[in-house]
């Protein structure tokens, strides 16, 4: 069973760390750590069209000396690769990922499966070191360290948050998600 | 208009403002024609250039950002024009060579050369202040404004085709530790 404070947890994880900027392309689930993001002043959201638009954003704010974290789908990663390649790995511009992850353990639309079965070794394949948290404390155990390694080795990190840490999306609407 | 001609207009009027370039001829361009620390090039990321723009004037509301796109990058990632808009730096300005080419990779059209207007979609996008120069008095005069006046700014420049005069220098990493640190001794002015 989620903990339901899984988002606050994260929200709190990301500002502890410095990060006061934030890029999207919002899904329901990272939705749920953005709804804290918002209602917190210091923080500035960015909503994206195409989350490597949002990369691109956070790359240049780290450039002018800002942390930056870009939540998002792990549909997102898919539009992401070639600018985590290009620019954050090839200039050494590190990035916090943090990555709702569709297409698993219960998902209902087969549309999210390959991209979900495919996201770690993505990930494994750009050599972007990755957590995936099952629990809340599994998460805050490993939290404060995967981002002290991102600006230690300038470089991209993510979270990639499963169902069982989120709860995953329900079918309530039997729309697409 | 001849793009390296228009380059030197933006560079001889520089201070300390940050110029952010897009891959190939724009770059070239700068790095031959007013090369200096505050200059963020990008080498790799097509589509990425007026992004990193929007970045950095975000991340620095005090410092004035000027970006050289191109067409077919813009294109590619054309949303960064909504996101500008909703975002609406008042630093930001964001110029685009526009010689309706993909130019680094052979000179192929896009979509510019045919239907599609740069300056169209940035009005569409809700970004107010759109201007075209026409000539390079007009640019001149452009090129004024965005460095006094508070945008966004879109800027669509019609320029020749060709390939930029001189070798691209790629010192990725150390282009990049450069302007890092040029920006980063700038005072914050609030």
């Amino acid at each position: 069973m989620s903990d339901p404070r899984w988002s606050e947890h994260v929200a709190d994880i990301l500002r502890r760390n410095g990060i006061r900027l934030f890029a999207t392309v919002p899904d329901y689930i990272v939705s749920q750590v953005l709804e804290h993001l918002w209602a917190d002043r210091d923080c500035t959201v960015v909503t994206a069209c195409r989350e490597e638009e949002g990369l691109g954003i956070l790359s240049g704010a780290y450039l002018a000396g800002s942390r930056g974290a870009l939540l998002m789908q792990n549909s997102g990663l898919g539009n992401c690769v070639n600018t985590l390649a290009s620019l954050n790995t090839a200039a050494q511009i590190p990035v916090v990922l943090v990555i709702s992850h569709r297409g698993d353990l219960g998902e209902f639309n087969p549309a999210q499966v390959p991209m979900g079965q495919a996201t770690e070794r993505i990930l494994a394949a750009l050599d972007i070191r990755c957590v995936v948290p099952h629990t809340v404390d599994e998460l805050e155990a490993q939290a404060d360290g995967l981002i002290e390694l991102a600006y230690t080795r300038s470089l991209p990190v993510a979270f990639l948050l499963p169902a069982d840490l989120t709860g995953g999306r329900p079918d309530l609407t039997r729309g697409e998600g | 208009m001849n793009r390296a001609v228009a380059t030197r207009l933006l560079a001889q009027r520089l201070t300390d403002e940050v110029v952010v370039t897009n891959l190939g001829q724009a770059t070239i361009d700068l790095q031959q024609h007013g090369d200096r620390p505050l200059n963020c090039y990008t080498f790799g990321s097509m589509g990425q250039c007026s992004a990193v723009g929007l970045g950095i004037a975000l991340a620095r509301p005090d410092v004035r950002v000027v970006c050289l796109d191109g067409d077919g990058s813009l294109l590619m990632n054309v949303g960064v024009l909504c996101t500008a808009a909703t975002a609406a730096p008042p630093n930001l300005a964001i110029v685009v060579w526009d010689n309706e080419a993909h130019q680094t990779t052979g000179g192929q059209a896009t979509a510019t050369a045919f239907k599609t207007s740069l300056a169209g979609l940035a009005r569409g996008a809700g970004i107010a202040k759109v201007i075209e120069p026409a000539n390079e008095e007009e640019l001149a005069a452009a090129f004024d404004r965005i460095l006094a006046e508070d945008g966004p700014f879109f800027v669509a420049v019609k320029v020749d085709k060709g390939f930029a005069a001189g070798a691209l220098d790629r010192d990725v990493i150390g282009f990049k530790l450069r302007f890092m640190q040029a920006l980063a001794a700038l005072p914050i002015r609030r």
